[in-house]
Order: C-alpha cells, then sequence, then structure tokens
C-alpha cells in the first residue's frame, strides 16, 4: 500500500507543473496539417508555405493586407515598352542563410532551375517524382513552352528576364511563395533532399522539422529586412479544428488558422483571443454541368440564380466571415465588377421563369447529353473549404431554397478525393466548389476557368468571346485597360448566368491577445518578422 | 512445441502475401485518384495524365502490384506518391510512437481491467459490478474521437493539467536516440523530458484504453466466474485458505487463458484505434500518417504501413498461441 502510494505521489509530482519555460520566446503557430517539402520550387500546398515564407524572400512580395506588389530581394524593376523584357536590380549586401552570397548569378540560377527540366536540380526532382507546377503553372510549361524566352545577369546585381509575349501578371507571378530564392549552393549540396535542410535569405532559419508534430525556426540576426522580434518561431501541426482551438485555449499555442465557423464567434466573444481576418482571396460557387440539356437553357439557369438567397445563407452559416459573392472575383481584387448586384433573392421569379422554360411543375430530374435521366442531385464538399467552411449545411441551405422554387435537389457527397475525381471526369450534374486566389491577379480568377472553351474542369463551359476577351486581358500590360476587359468578362459572365458564385469569406485566424503584429494577406503569404509576443 | 512454432511461423507468409494482395487491391479500388487530389481545384486532364505517367500509375493494375511486392520482398516498401520519400525509413521512424501510446494503452487496460474484471466476479452482483458493467458499455460504445475532445477539453483547456496533444512541448530541444522517447529521456536521465512525454502520454493512452479496459475487465470477470465455480475452488475454499490465495493463487491462473486471447486481439483494434487517437491528439505516429495518407491517396503508405501492420497483428497474434503453453502447462502442441 505504502509502494502505491509513493507511486502515486512521484506520478502526480511527473504529471502536474507548469508548461516549460522555453516557450517564453517562441512563438507557437497552429497550423492544420503536415508539410510536403521545404523546396519552395516544388511545393503548392499552404502548409508547407508556412515555412517556406518564413525561410525564403522573393523578388517581389504582396505588400501588407493587399496584393500590391513591394520590393523585396528584387529593389527596383522595369519594363521594356513592349512589355517583353524585365530588368530587376537587386538588394545589395544579403547572403543566404549557409553564408554564400545573393546576387545575379544566383537568381538565374533558380530561374534555370525551375524553366529547364534538363537542370540537374530539376531533372534529379522530375525523378524522384517531383514537378515544379506553380513554374508550369504561372509561366506557361518549361523550356521552349514557357513564356520564359532568356534569363541573364547583366551585371553582379541585375537580371534582365525576357519573354516571348507580354505577361501582364509577370511580377505578380513572382510574388507567389514557389518562387522564393533558394541558395543554390545548398540546393546542389542536398540534391532532392533540400526540401528537408531549406536555406534561403528570409527573416527566419530553419532548424528542424520533427515529422507530423512541428517545425522549428529561429530568427536570422543577418535579415536584410526588418528583424524578427521573437526568437523562435515553431509551426505545430495539430490536423483537427477543435483540438486546435483546444491548445490555444489551453495556451499551448499563439495563434491558429482554421477555425470552424461555429467557433468564430466562440473566439469573438473571448476577451484573451483577437480575431484576425484575411481579407477575401475567394470564392465558392455552384456549378452547372453544361452536358445536362436542362441546363443549356439559359431561363432555368436564371431560376436558379434568383431561387437562392445568397445573403440568407452567408449570415446564417458563415459566422461573419462571408459575404455574399455576386461574380467570379472577390472583392478585393482590382478587376472586380461594382456594378453587378447578383441576382436577387426572389421565388416567384425563379418559378416564372422556369414555367417559362417549360418546368411548370419544376424541376426534380435532369437529362444528360445522351438522353439518360437521372434525379436532380446537388453535390457538396466534404472537406471543409475556405470559401465553403461547412459544405453540407450551405448544401442543405441551397437545397432548401430551390426547393422552395419547386427545384427538388437531392444532396449527396463524396469523399474529397472521390469528389475532385468525379469533377474532373464532369460526372456531377450541380455541384459546390471554388477557389482561392494565389497572386491578387485577375488573370488567376478567371483563365483556369473560362480561357478553354468546352474544357471538362469546370462543367464543359463554351463561350468564345468570354475566352478570347481573357487571353487578349492576359496580355495588355496596361491595367486600367486590363481592369476594364475584366469587368467586361465579368458582366458578360453574369449575363449568361454561367455559374452561381454563392460566397466570398476573409478566413479566420485566432490569436492570443498577447500577440500583436500579425497582418494577414490575402494570398496567405504572412511573415513572422513583424510578430510579437507581450 | 518446436516443430509447432516453425510450421505456425511459416503460415506467416502466405497470410501476408494474401494480406498485400488485398490491401493492394483494395487500396487501387477506392475511387478517387492521387493525382487529382494532389492537384485540388486546380486539376486538369492534361496534368493529371502527367502526374499519373510519371508515378507508374498508368501500367495495368497486375504489373503495378507485381513490381510491388517485388520491391518489398527485397525491403522496400515503395516511395511515397505526394513526398518523394522512402516509405520504410518514415515507417520505422514514426512507428515508436504508436509503440510508446498503444503499449501505455495496453498496460492501463490489463493493470485496471484485470483486478477490475476479479474484484466484479469475487463480489458478484455487488454495486462494483453493476457500476463495472456500466462503465464497460460506456466505454465500449463510447466514440473514440469523442472522448479524446472531451478529456482535452476537460484536462487540457478547463483544468489546464495536461497538454490537449502532441508528444512533447513545443520548440523542447530533447533529441531522442530510437524516437522511444520514454525510454530515451530515462536512458539519458532527461528527467524533464521524461515529465514532459508522460505527461504527453496521459490523455491519448487513456481515450485508447477505454475499448480494451472494458472488454478485459469482462472478460476477466466471466472467465474468474467460470472458474471460481469449479469443484477445485470450493476444495480449496473448504480447506480454509483466505480469499485472495484462493482467487489469485488458485483461480486466476486458470481464468487468465482467455483474457490473454483477447488481449492478443485486442493489439489489432488498439492499433486501429491508433488513427483516431493519434489525429485527434496530434500524436506523430503510424495511425495519423495513415489517415492523411489515405486522404491524400498515398497509396505507398497506405500500403506499407497496412502490411506493416498486419504483420505485427499477426506476429503478436501467434506470440499469444505460443504464451498460452506457458500459461497452462496441460496445452501440449504437436
Amino acid at each position: 500500500m505504502r509502494f502505491a502510494r509513493a507511486v502515486l505521489v512521484i506520478t502526480a509530482a511527473l504529471l502536474l507543473g507548469a508548461a516549460s519555460p522555453a516557450l517564453a520566446q517562441t512563438f507557437v503557430m497552429g497550423i492544420q496539417g503536415e508539410a510536403v517539402s521545404f523546396d519552395p520550387a516544388i511545393i503548392t500546398d499552404g502548409i508547407s508555405a508556412w515555412t517556406t515564407n518564413q525561410v525564403y524572400d522573393p523578388l517581389v512580395k504582396y505588400k501588407g493586407s493587399t496584393t500590391e506588389i513591394q520590393p523585396a530581394l528584387a529593389e527596383k524593376w522595369s519594363a521594356s515598352a513592349d512589355g517583353k523584357v524585365w530588368t530587376l536590380e537587386l538588394r545589395k549586401g544579403v547572403k543566404f542563410h549557409d553564408g554564400e552570397p545573393f546576387d545575379a548569378a544566383a537568381v538565374v540560377w533558380n530561374f534555370e532551375r525551375w524553366w529547364k527540366e534538363k537542370h540537374p536540380q530539376h531533372e534529379n526532382q522530375l525523378k524522384a517524382g517531383q514537378t515544379f507546377e506553380y513554374w508550369e503553372g504561372q509561366f506557361e510549361g518549361f523550356d521552349d513552352k514557357s513564356i520564359v524566352s532568356k534569363v541573364e545577369a547583366v551585371g553582379t546585381h541585375t537580371v534582365r528576364v525576357t519573354l516571348k509575349q507580354p505577361q501582364a501578371p509577370f511580377l505578380a507571378n513572382l510574388g507567389i511563395f514557389s518562387f522564393g530564392i533558394a541558395s543554390p549552393k545548398a540546393v546542389e549540396k542536398w540534391g532532392t533532399e533540400f526540401g528537408k535542410h531549406p536555406v534561403g535569405t528570409g527573416a527566419f532559419k530553419f532548424v528542424e522539422w520533427k515529422p507530423n508534430q512541428e517545425v522549428v525556426l529561429e530568427a536570422n540576426p543577418d535579415y536584410w529586412g526588418q528583424k524578427a522580434k521573437i526568437k523562435r518561431l515553431v509551426f505545430r501541426n495539430i490536423k483537427d479544428n477543435s483540438q486546435r482551438l483546444a491548445a490555444l485555449k489551453a495556451g499551448e499555442i499563439h495563434g491558429m488558422e482554421g477555425l470552424n465557423p461555429d467557433d468564430v464567434k466562440v473566439v469573438r466573444g473571448d476577451a484573451s483571443f483577437q480575431l484576425l481576418r484575411r481579407p477575401p482571396n475567394n470564392v465558392g460557387y455552384v456549378a452547372f454541368n453544361y452536358h445536362v440539356k436542362e441546363f443549356q437553357d439559359k431561363r432555368v439557369r436564371m431560376a436558379f440564380a434568383h431561387a437562392i438567397n445568397k445573403k440568407g445563407i452567408v449570415d446564417a452559416l458563415y459566422g461573419g466571415i462571408g459575404v455574399a459573392a455576386t461574380q467570379q472575383q472577390p472583392p478585393s481584387l482590382w478587376g472586380y465588377n461594382k456594378d453587378i448586384k447578383g441576382y436577387d433573392y426572389n421565388p416567384a421569379k425563379a418559378q416564372d421563369l422556369l414555367k417559362q422554360a417549360g418546368f411548370a411543375n419544376g424541376i426534380s430530374e435532369i437529362t444528360w447529353d445522351d438522353g439518360k435521366k437521372e434525379p436532380l442531385i446537388l453535390w457538396y464538399n466534404s472537406r471543409a473549404r475556405p470559401y465553403f467552411p461547412n459544405g453540407k449545411e450551405i448544401g442543405e441551405a441551397i437545397a432548401a431554397d430551390l426547393a422552395k422554387s419547386g427545384i427538388k435537389a437531392q444532396l449527396q457527397t463524396a469523399e474529397w478525393a472521390v469528389y475532385l475525381n468525379q469533377r474532373k471526369d464532369g460526372k456531377m450534374g450541380l455541384y459546390m466548389l471554388g477557389w482561392t486566389g494565389d497572386n491578387g491577379d485577375p488573370d488567376n480568377f478567371s483563365c483556369y476557368f473560362w480561357c478553354s472553351p468546352g474544357a471538362s474542369r469546370e462543367g464543359f463551359y463554351s463561350n468564345k468571346p468570354i475566352a478570347d476577351l481573357l487571353l487578349r486581358a492576359s496580355v495588355t500590360t496596361d491595367q486600367a485597360e486590363r481592369a476594364k476587359l475584366y469587368r467586361q468578362f465579368e458582366q458578360m459572365l453574369h449575363d449568361d448566368v454561367a455559374r452561381l458564385f454563392i460566397a466570398n469569406t476573409e478566413p479566420p485566424l485566432a490569436f492570443s491577445k498577447k500577440v500583436k503584429g500579425y497582418v494577414p494577406n490575402p494570398t496567405g503569404s504572412e511573415y513572422f518578422n513583424t510578430v510579437e509576443l507581450q | 512445441m518446436r516443430s509447432y512454432a516453425i510450421r505456425r511461423t511459416l503460415t506467416i507468409l502466405p497470410v501476408l502475401l494474401g494480406v498485400s494482395l488485398l490491401v493492394f487491391g483494395f487500396v487501387h479500388m477506392i475511387p478517387g485518384d492521387p493525382a487529382v487530389t494532389m492537384l485540388g481545384e486546380r486539376a486538369t486532364p492534361e496534368k493529371v495524365a502527367a502526374i499519373k505517367q510519371r508515378l507508374g500509375l498508368d501500367r495495368p493494375m497486375y504489373v503495378q502490384y507485381l513490381i510491388y511486392i517485388g520491391r518489398v520482398v527485397r525491403g522496400d516498401l515503395g516511395v511515397s506518391i505526394v513526398r518523394g520519400d522512402p516509405v520504410l525509413p518514415d515507417l520505422l521512424r514514426r512507428f515508436p510512437a504508436t509503440v510508446e501510446l498503444a503499449t501505455a494503452s495496453i498496460l492501463l487496460a490489463i493493470l485496471v481491467g484485470v483486478p477490475v474484471g476479479i474484484a466484479c466476479a469475487v463480489w458478484r452482483k455487488s454495486l462494483l459490478d453493476s457500476l463495472s458493467r456500466v462503465g464497460a458499455l460506456t466505454g465500449v460504445s463510447m466514440p473514440i474521437f469523442w472522448l479524446g475532445l472531451m478529456l482535452a477539453w476537460v484536462f487540457g483547456v478547463e483544468l489546464k493539467w495536461l497538454p490537449t496533444g502532441g508528444r512533447l512541448d513545443s520548440g523542447t530541444s530533447f533529441e531522442p536516440w530510437t524516437n522511444f522517447v520514454i525510454m530515451d529521456a530515462l536512458l539519458k536521465g532527461d528527467w524533464a523530458a521524461l515529465r514532459d512525454a508522460l505527461r504527453h502520454l496521459v490523455l491519448p493512452a487513456v481515450a485508447l484504453a477505454t475499448i480494451p479496459l472494458a472488454v478485459v475487465a469482462r472478460m476477466t470477470r466471466a472467465s474468474m466466474l467460470e472458474v471460481l465455480s469449479r469443484d477445485y475452488i470450493r476444495t480449496a475454499e473448504a480447506k480454509g485458505l483466505r480469499l485472495a490465495t484462493v482467487v489469485l493463487r488458485h483461480a486466476l491462473r486458470n481464468a487468465l487463458l482467455p483474457v490473454l486471447t483477447v488481449i492478443g486481439l485486442q493489439v489489432g483494434s488498439l492499433l486501429a484505434g491508433a488513427i483516431l487517437t493519434e489525429t485527434i491528439f496530434s500524436w506523430p505516429g503510424i495511425g495519423r500518417w495513415v489517415y492523411e495518407s489515405i486522404e491524400s491517396r498515398d497509396y505507398a503508405i497506405v500500403q506499407g504501413a497496412t502490411l506493416f501492420i498486419a504483420a505485427i497483428v499477426v506476429a503478436v497474434n501467434l506470440l499469444t498461441d505460443l504464451l498460452y503453453a506457458a500459461v497452462d502447462p496441460r496445452i501440449k502442441y504437436d
């Protein structure tokens, strides 16, 4: 008995007690999962980018909470009159974390690695099953296919990039997290393992990656810009949203991403926390599949648009972080068309439109092009997305609204991997999905969907005038002129009721009240050198 | 005995081959495509085709299986589709965390479940017996993720006694040698790290132990009741032996045999339960890793880890069979 009591006392002493003092100088951010790699050139996921944004600097950055371009490793730049030649003046006196100098040669080396498939540090990644996804997407492929035709050093700190044709979002593209400049020597040293040993010029140096636990960084005392106010920065991997909030409440972490909409209110109502929101850079929509005969009739599509009470849905289900969407681009983009007010919620009008289209008794069934009929199903996303944080509830609300106008849709979902596959194969007739922007440029929100008429990627929509207009906008260098084109594009989409835009959200971040200086950015490129713990 | 052990061990091979075939088949049969999942909203048919070709997923299924099994025989579990890292070293790095958690849970289940079972059998129909029955029923039927969240909320957030998740505090500099953190901390004599590791272990171990604990307690009770009604127990009691001697020395050893079987079988369900527990408590073991890999359709990891887990379950069951002889000398193998 005495032994048992002794064991109990020792156990209690071991278990109960204050947290370790190491935390005082350390900022811990709770994030939603495990990084893929810290080689920025090959990643596409936001989780890896939390770390790479601190370790690397791109040539240009997005300013504060906007997507305006500001200097980073490039101090100044200029474009030739035809928009094809960009000259970038690099910052002097900057060193990589491994002590190597940052100069024009390093930048050219990085470009060539991204761009040329035969570059040894590109080829080895391909062999290891990785790809330079963002380069391919933003600069239109590799080698001869790419829009880039030449990258050269024209001085120790001057780089000239020549394009085959003007690319309006060229600078905005260079600000994307994938184009952080890596130390050539470190990449050559580690090869395909570089993603586990990242070396950049950023405000934080990499210390350690504990798989499925956390990533540890430390302040870079030689940083060229504003030096970090915290000594260590830890990204802690807590997959479950509720559990992450529990960790925040318990004081184990100082900040977190990925709040459940219901928890937004909890955080708002608690004086020990603060809620920050990223400016809206996403859009959630309901897509029509144009291989469904009913949806080929504009009156039917318009009936759907009038049947959905977007404001009601946003007010009830977004925890105060959403706004009703009216178009493809979110309001924060400069191509946004303020004149489009969206279709008003009007069930009577919806019913009337259905009647005109020959569906006086409403719609509960759809007919595919091949004549196959099936019940009308509204597919909702099973995984929380920034634009549809709770797909099921939002889907239910949309279906309930549709039912009031005589459109009876059954609800269905599929596990995320299956869902994406069905969408790729064009198997869903009516489904919820969305988009989150990469670089704040309207092209990034539009061309993927609307530049390839008839493509399966979002319901086989085909509209050549829209595609031509967007392609023109993408090579126009004058921003005012481009803005006009994008506004026109939005009007055309709206008039055709091409898609049902439901909501834009401001993804919430929760922090302890002690945290100061965190600046949320629409692209998610956020930096911890301005953050302090009080 | 020896020839039985050898024969029994050899049967593992066809079992594992069968498992590999099943796992490969099931993993590839579940709808959803790793290439599409990797690309997310940005998938286009061209990009998907390029990735599939790169990963060899465009080849016929049997070719993929033969390549896979050929590698497995050589000790190569393949390369993660998403990360490009070899699966085996990653698996071995994460495995100690799962072993630590599962061991703590099974110990908790045995140390609490067996005495409770015995007590319920000895004092049958007492208040303790009724309470434990209710407790066992609750334990078996409680969803682990819910229990996990509740435990974290009560002990982590409200009382602040224990951490809500993770394996060590953030930013600790403790460098484990083997990744068995508790053992490493003991070997290094690092008491702060040991305390830290134990504090993190308590809640997930309790959450994971509930089901096996309930099962072990009920099984011990049933088995004990059966033994206690035997003639030799009555004889022992008639001889005037103390209750403790009768129960612990004469009855328990015979009653333990079926309990042992159950414990052996629980190892399988513990590893399954670890998937949820590890996810809830951010425990860096293979359960959570498998969960995330299923989500991203990382075939190589799911296949490798499942095969590995199957091998362990088979091995534990073999061990249980062989242990019978040690517990019960009457059992002889031809």
